[in-house]
């Protein structure tokens, strides 16, 4: 009995660690409250899979985006603008940082502007050699933007994206192509 | 008093049914049956076609529910794409710059 129980305990303790999924965290919501602007953008396997039926074969654009989000299984963005600076801290960014750690997510670009105070990050979740999961911070002094995407996807697909589907165009440069990605400043 | 004696005597005397009188009694019967028959067919037709209107009603709704959800859910993804595209870009750029820079 007691093994069954140390079982089951060890269960949830460790679903986290098997799930490697990443979690935004509640306190995030509490930030809505003091921000000007809220983009809140939750899309699970569901909705992602109900999105698709609505994305047009023939439509060489939704048909870009189908592509793209075809092993996705969710999307979670949360962009906050406030009106003045310091309305949040660097704290509460520390659930979601505490679980973009090794082995599964590693961070594979960094940018830390002193000019603009601004600082973007962009980690991956490896799966077996492959992506698995995005995870993209953003923070500026009065601009927070958390990015989380679930499931198989191709940076260069997603590249792709721009200029379509009311997307900007990314603007792209061979010479760059390969430093762009990888590299960790 | 015997013309009333003779007249109550003639109302109350047994009489002859005439011989139509079993037909017109089996005639009202059936009619009776026949207007009840046509009340509950008519009742059945009825209800079956507001059971099957309501099943059209009720799919053409669920049909505009996920129509309104999937249009909702697409909305959703392109304001999504829009900003991790837009936010990967402006890294990608300021990654470019410093790197140029170098």
């Amino acid at each position: 009995m007691i093994a069954i129980r140390t079982f089951f305990i060890a269960c949830i303790a460790l679903a986290p660690l098997c799930a490697q999924e990443l979690k935004l965290p509640a306190n995030l919501d509490r930030l809505a409250t003091k921000a000007s602007e809220v983009v809140d953008v939750t899309l699970d396997s569901n909705l992602l899979q109900l999105a698709s039926r609505f994305l047009s074969d023939k439509n060489p654009d939704d048909a870009q985006v189908k592509k793209v989000i075809s092993g996705l299984k969710g999307i979670y963005v949360r962009s906050f603008e406030f009106e003045k600076t310091g309305e949040y801290a660097e704290s509460d960014l520390e659930p979601l940082r505490t679980q973009l750690h090794a082995p599964a997510w590693s961070r594979i670009v960094g940018v830390r502007s002193t000019k603009s105070s601004e600082n973007s990050e962009v980690f991956v979740k490896t799966e077996g050699g492959k992506i698995g999961g995005l995870a993209i911070l953003v923070t500026e002094p009065k601009q927070l933007t958390i990015v989380s995407i679930e499931g198989a996807i191709d940076p260069d697909q997603l590249s792709e994206l721009g200029g379509h589907f009311g997307i900007p165009k990314i603007e792209s440069d061979p010479k760059h192509k390969d430093n762009g990605r990888g590299k960790d400043q | 008093m015997e013309d009333f004696e003779r007249q109550l005597r003639n109302a109350l005397a047994r009489k002859q049914e005439p011989p139509t009188f079993e037909a017109k009694v089996y005639a009202a019967v059936a009619a009776q049956r026949s207007g009840r028959g046509i009340f509950w067919r008519w009742a059945t037709e009825g209800a079956a076609v507001v059971v099957i209107a309501s099943g059209f009603w009720m799919g053409y709704q669920h049909e505009n529910q996920q129509r309104a959800a999937g249009e909702a859910a697409k909305a959703r993804l392109e304001v999504a794409l829009r900003i991790t595209v837009t936010e990967l870009s402006k890294i990608q750029k300021t990654v470019r710059t410093s790197t140029e820079d170098e």
